[in-house]
């Protein structure tokens, strides 16, 4: 293959198993986010936008929806004649087989990928993360530093660093001390998991950590502490825009509705950044004649004939007259009855909500068996993807419903297998 | 089953013209219903119907049609076998004008391709249908061209061709811009045909040095051949002028016949352009009957419009019974009934502008009101 000189790696196997539900089936990047959009569709965007041309999206848990959300890269202009897109799934070979052990194993497995490519510089981009970032800058950073690897790093509340993985750095920023959920963080720079290595580098520590059995074959835990121990030349580089890890059912939905409540933070309609997404091909969204509609995002094909406030509607969703939706994010295809009320929901994709069902935090007389303190907190309720909600049900909040309650209550909850779009009933 | 027949599109057509909204552009090119543009309903029924080859003749206003098109990769037809071909006009190298008796371009077009068959539709119509009961009824019949029709009654546009037909469902009489028809079944812009049959009338009309190569053009041919004509069920809006766009625009607002055109099972395909999903920003005024894009912003009142992507509808704006094209900006407290405005133009605070019902203002692209 013709040389690249950056290549981008980008880890989408994650199971993201806090978001419950909604990861029963898919991977977490494939999950539905800012109306529009799936979680990849940042990281992809941002490679095309930054001019890198080929990206390898390494996938794992449930890649199915991955695989035919990211197709070609057609949508991303990544469907090249030299680079593009490569969904790369671990694989049997003649010595072994192995799943991706590690974030680092999974490069690691890909080497000859990379290697087909011969880069200067390759960064290990992770599937799951909301923000917009100029990867050439990072790079530039990278070579202008004579670094070996780079980190990018962000600031963070200083109650919260003890949460993140912190860079302690001498005065040229170069790293000296990596430490993992500090008990008492000597500084608030919190790695974001988005790496660039030159490749020379990079692929000799792989093959050692692979050679060593009582590594993780992880890159935040193994990998780049070993770099630094080895006396290899790693620095920071420190990002200050909007940056938003979607792990958490709370902090998915927080940032989804802070596209609501301060646009500007990731600020979608910057056409100098354009984040690209699958086109749905459906025809533009309608307000229907008694419809109210204030603080919500909407796009393709959704309908609107009851009320949504501060609420994100995704494509093909249907919102019935005397349907009343509030701070809630309604993924594609959900359906949501006349007469059903609904605030803090995340509705997952093509669920339907029957008639006079009631999802509000403090719901009088709720049932409470699908609480799952666990997973939801503030009030926020899920339902995953293809379940049938039945007419006139109550549950709290903090719930979570999935297609394992259409067994044990089959009264309140169905599950529908296969896609099909009702009609709108006017 | 293969569909052995190829697309020829008409994009254009001297006889219907639509002011300033067909100055830049050619009637396939007007864009419709908030991300589309006409040409996305024909070009997609084609491609719902099995056809993989499609050839688009474009007159002189070509630019925003070939932008429109790009590869044909909206549409599947981005291919290496067939796929979609642009058919511009040539241009006389003595007078520098397009050489308006040279079929040749399309000539070559339908002699190039192995289908039996050609689909050729006319531009000035919206319907979401599959044309293989049209190309079926015609390989199983004995007619020389099959031709769709319509029982809308509808006469009032220019080209408006009522048609009489006699007891075995063939054309017997063809008028044009005749009111008083009985019948009230009347031409929808698609035919088919045999390639060689086509290829025999192209290289008649070269011959004879006619100027415009249309549906109406092959259709007066009716007392030479037999021309079969086959019912369309499905709702037609017809464009042929600025107040029947208008009002096919208005329809479209009807969830009954919206759901209908844009039926899941027969997707509309059109460009893509990745626009951030639409806003209604807190304490905006009423938005309903609105059928509104990717990319808007309304913080103002809409009601029974159309918002095409992009828009911006500023506080205390009041717009009514409007289509708004491509990134049209509306200002603060800026009044709008009856409106069409074109691509990229702007209204300044507080302006006032109200047409009347059959008779909307049409704002050109790019102006500043």
């Amino acid at each position: 293959m013709a040389k690249q000189d950056i290549i981008a790696m980008i880890l989408a196997g994650g199971q993201g198993s806090r978001l419950g539900v909604l990861t029963e089936l898919v991977a977490k990047p494939a999950v539905p986010f800012g109306s529009r959009y799936r979680i990849i569709d940042f990281p992809l965007s941002n490679c095309t936008n930054s001019g890198i041309e080929a990206v390898g999206v390494l996938t794992q848990y449930q890649p199915l929806e991955l695989n035919s959300y990211i197709g070609n890269g057609h949508s991303w202009d990544l469907d090249r004649n030299n680079g593009g897109t490569y969904i790369l799934p671990p694989y049997l070979s003649q010595v072994g087989n192995d799943w991706y052990k590690g974030t680092a194993n999974a490069i690691y497995q890909n080497i000859p990928f990379i290697d087909s490519y011969d880069p200067k510089y390759v960064l290990i981009l992770s599937g799951d993360h909301i923000y917009k970032m100029d990867y050439l800058k990072m790079v530039e950073s990278h070579i202008n530093n004579e670094a070996e690897a780079t980190i990018a790093v962000i600031e963070v509340p200083w109650e919260e660093a003890s949460r993140f993985g912190i860079m302690n750095t001498d005065e040229t920023g170069r790293v000296v001390e990596f430490e993992e959920k500090p008990a008492e963080p000597k500084n608030n720079l919190a790695s974001m998991g988005i790496y660039c290595f030159s490749w020379k580098v990079l692929r000799e520590s792989l093959i050692l950590d692979e050679a060593n059995p009582d590594s993780r074959n992880d890159f935040g835990a193994n990998v780049i502490p070993g770099m630094i121990e080895a006396g290899y030349d790693v620095f920071t580089y420190a990002f200050d825009g909007y940056w938003k890890d979607v792990g958490t059912i709370s902090s998915l939905w927080e940032s989804n509705m802070e596209i609501l409540n301060d646009p500007t933070l990731i600020n979608l309609r910057d056409i100098s950044w354009t984040i690209y997404s699958k086109n749905p091909q459906r025809p533009s969204h309608y307000f229907g004649h008694d419809s109210k509609v204030d603080n919500t995002a909407i796009t393709d094909g959704s309908e609107i004939f009851g009320e949504c406030h501060s609420t994100i509607v995704s494509y093909n969703v249907v919102v019935e007259k005397g349907a009343v939706v509030t701070d809630s994010i309604l993924m594609p295809g959900s359906y949501i009855e006349s007469g059903a009320v609904l605030t803090r929901c995340i509705v997952g994709m093509d669920t339907r909500i029957e008639g006079n069902v009631r999802a509000t935090p403090d719901e009088e007389d709720g049932l409470d068996m699908f609480v799952n303190e666990k997973l939801c907190k503030d009030g926020i309720t899920v339902f995953a993807p293809n379940l049938i909600i039945k007419e006139g049900t109550k549950i709290v909040g903090n719930s979570m419903i999935g297609a394992e309650h259409a067994r044990d209550y089959p009264q309140y909850i169905e599950e529908v297998p296969h896609y099909s779009r009702m009609e709108v009933s006017l | 089953m293969i569909t052995d027949a190829m697309g020829l599109i008409l994009a254009d057509n001297r006889r219907i013209q639509l002011g300033v909204l067909t100055e830049p552009r050619a009637i396939a090119a007007i864009p419709f219903a908030g991300r589309f543009r006409i040409i996305d309903f024909t070009l997609s029924n084609m491609v719902n119907s099995g056809i993989k080859r499609v050839g688009v003749v474009a007159l002189t206003k070509y630019k925003s049609l070939m932008d429109h098109m790009g590869t044909g990769a909206p549409w599947d037809l981005d291919r290496m076998r067939q796929g979609l071909y642009m058919i511009p006009p040539y241009i006389n190298p003595i007078t520098r004008e397009p050489d308006r008796t040279d079929a040749q371009g399309v000539i070559d077009y339908v002699k190039t391709g192995d289908q039996r068959y050609v689909v050729i539709s006319g531009s000035a119509f919206v319907t979401n249908t599959s044309y293989k009961p049209v190309i079926n009824a015609h390989i199983e019949s004995n007619a020389d061209l099959t031709v769709l029709y319509h029982k809308d009654g509808q006469f009032d546009g220019p080209l408006a061709m009522a048609i009489e037909l006699d007891d075995d469902g063939y054309v017997r009489d063809l008028m044009v811009d005749y009111p008083r028809s009985t019948s009230q079944k009347y031409v929808v812009g698609l035919i088919v045909i045999s390639r060689n049959l086509l290829l025999q009338l192209l290289t008649e009309m070269m011959a004879r040095g006619i100027a415009d190569f249309s549906i109406l053009g092959i259709l007066e041919n009716y007392k030479r051949f037999r021309v079969q004509a086959v019912e369309l069920e499905e709702p037609l809006l017809r464009i042929h002028s600025v107040a029947s766009y208008f009002d096919a625009s208005m329809q479209v607002l009807d969830t009954k016949i919206r759901h209908k055109l844009f039926s899941i099972d027969r997707p509309i395909y059109t460009k893509a352009k990745n626009r951030a999903p639409c806003i209604v920003a807190p304490g905006s005024g009423v938005v309903k009957n609105v059928l509104a894009s990717d990319g808007c912003a309304i913080m103002g009142h809409v009601e029974n419009s159309i918002l095409f992507r992009g828009c911006v509808i500023g506080r205390g704006a009041r717009v009514t019974n409007s289509v708004l094209f491509q990134d049209v900006q509306i200002s603060e407290g800026v009044v709008l009934d009856h409106v069409i405005i074109d691509k990229n133009s702007v209204v300044k605070m507080d302006g006032r502008l109200l047409g009347q019902p059959g008779f909307p203002i049409v704002i050109e692209k790019n102006a500043i009101v």
